[in-house]
């Protein structure tokens, strides 16, 4: 077993989570902000941690229905994260456009722009399903790191 | 050349270097656990530090096209040979004397703001506005800290040369001599003359160390982690590791000031007892702190820093002065 692998069985345990606003309505990202992160649902058991940094992140969560003004800053940030990332699209905004869907000022869904890897759908999601979506994003990132999931 | 050599096999083994390093992590994995469990949450494994830098060994290392590229690399290794030389001069009582026998609390201080100063460094060659933001808020927070942690030292020196000049003016600046006289006539943190001191000690590490409430300079949510904000990987690994072995320094550096008893005379069992005693020291002042606080605004945290330790500190200066 040589050193890479190792390291690199290690640091799926540790996936640093950033949040990045594509114009959603601020639901989702309550969800993501207090209720994934209070002691109920707490992600720290995962080695998860709130990231401010782009630089710092593994695993992007994305809200909100990429409108116009924000597209380019959303792929911007998105570019800073260094590789391997792995994209989580939080609520049914990003995924369909949800209630904003054709809307003249939306430019989503979102994998119009950037590979989704997971797809988290609720309006706002339950904050069970936001982690079950982290967990997944964790097996992907192993699946891109080279390990079998 | 002997004497080098052993030198540099106490900065790189113990008790700097390695045995800092390994003792740090697992401080830093406790610190992480404990708070989630005064948050009633599971917490991470205790092995999350090192899982940590683990993971960022394998991600990807992006320079920014303006920054400084130089000073933008070497920041972290200043920072990280800095800590590593100092947790050297650290004596853990009854195990090992402290690497320089003479003044090696000045050179402590001086040693001390080094990760600070990396991490401006890092900040302002980073050509990021953030960087620039948290390279100010780290100077204001580095003033307000540091003046009170120079009279802490002033008062412990005072009050062992006095009783090794028996009553007469003296300073000792050596942390050989220090411990020693407080095995001999008490611990510190026991003479009412230097509680003030020690309080203003407790108030001192969570602002050395950067953590809530006084994140200032690295706060994630209004200057996306300021200086940190464009180190990735390996980098932010080595800051991480700074981090943890400045844990250990400041924590130890308390342990030798305030409370170097020792139980035994017994090696491994003096050590486990600097080790508890150093835990101690962190829960209270980082863990306990961190977990029920938010964060203070940056001309609070000065106005704090400057009214309250320097004050409790300035009353056991003068305490030990005139008594």
């Amino acid at each position: 077993m040589s050193l890479d692998y190792m390291l690199k069985k290690l640091s799926v345990c540790s996936p640093w989570l950033f949040r990045i606003n594509a114009g959603s309505c601020n639901g989702c990202d309550v969800e993501l902000a207090t209720t994934a992160c209070i002691p109920r649902y707490d992600v720290e058991r995962f080695g998860c941690r709130y990231c401010g940094s782009p630089r710092h992140a593994d695993i992007v969560l994305i809200t909100g229905p990429v409108t116009t003004r924000v597209r380019d800053r959303v792929l911007r940030v998105w570019e800073e994260i260094p590789e391997p990332k792995v994209t989580v699209a939080v609520g049914i905004c990003p995924i369909s456009g949800g209630v904003f869907r054709e809307g003249y000022s939306i430019e989503g869904p979102l994998d119009k722009w950037i590979p989704v890897d997971v797809n988290v759908p609720g309006c706002p999601p339950r904050p069970q399903a936001i982690l079950e979506g982290v967990v997944l994003a964790k097996s992907i990132w192993m699946k891109k790191l080279g390990l079998e999931g | 050349m002997s004497d080098t050599l052993l030198a540099i096999l106490h900065m790189c083994v113990f008790p700097g270097g390695a045995f800092a390093l390994l003792v740090a992590m697992f401080f830093k994995g406790l610190d992480r656990r404990v708070e989630a469990r005064l948050q009633r949450r599971v917490g991470p494994p205790l092995t999350q530090p090192w899982i940590d830098i683990a993971k960022l060994l394998t991600k990807e290392t992006l320079i920014p096209k303006t920054a400084c590229r130089p000073a933008f690399l070497l920041a972290p290794v200043f920072g990280f040979t800095g800590m590593a030389v100092c947790a050297a001069f650290i004596p853990v009582p009854g195990v090992f004397d402290g690497l320089f026998n003479m003044g090696d609390l000045l050179v402590i201080f001086y040693l001390l703001p080094i990760p600070a100063m990396a991490i401006m460094l890092g900040g302002s060659a980073s050509s990021s506005p953030f960087g620039a933001v948290g390279f100010s808020r780290e100077m204001l927070m580095m003033l307000a800290y540091e003046t009170p942690l120079l009279m802490i030292l002033l008062a412990v020196a005072m009050l062992t040369g006095k009783a090794m000049n028996g009553g007469s003016w003296g300073a000792e600046f050596s942390l050989l001599n220090i411990v020693a006289l407080q095995q001999q006539v008490g611990s510190f943190g026991y003479n009412p003359v230097m509680i003030p001191a020690f309080l203003a000690y407790l108030i001192f590490l969570p602002g050395t160390m950067g953590v809530p409430p006084f994140d200032i300079p690295e706060a994630e949510t209004e200057i996306i982690e300021g200086p940190l904000l464009e180190y990735g990987g390996p980098l932010l690994a080595m800051f991480q590791i700074t981090s943890a072995l400045k844990t250990f320094v400041v924590l130890g550096l308390g342990v030798a000031l305030f409370f170097p008893g020792t139980i035994s005379d017994i090696w491994i069992v003096n050590l486990v007892w600097f080790l508890l005693k150093c835990l101690a020291l962190m829960l209270l002042s980082l863990t306990l702190v961190k977990s029920a606080m938010g964060r203070f605004r940056i001309d609070q945290a000065f106005r704090f820093y400057v009214m309250v330790p320097t004050a409790l500190a300035l009353c056991s200066l003068i305490l030990v002065w005139v008594m």
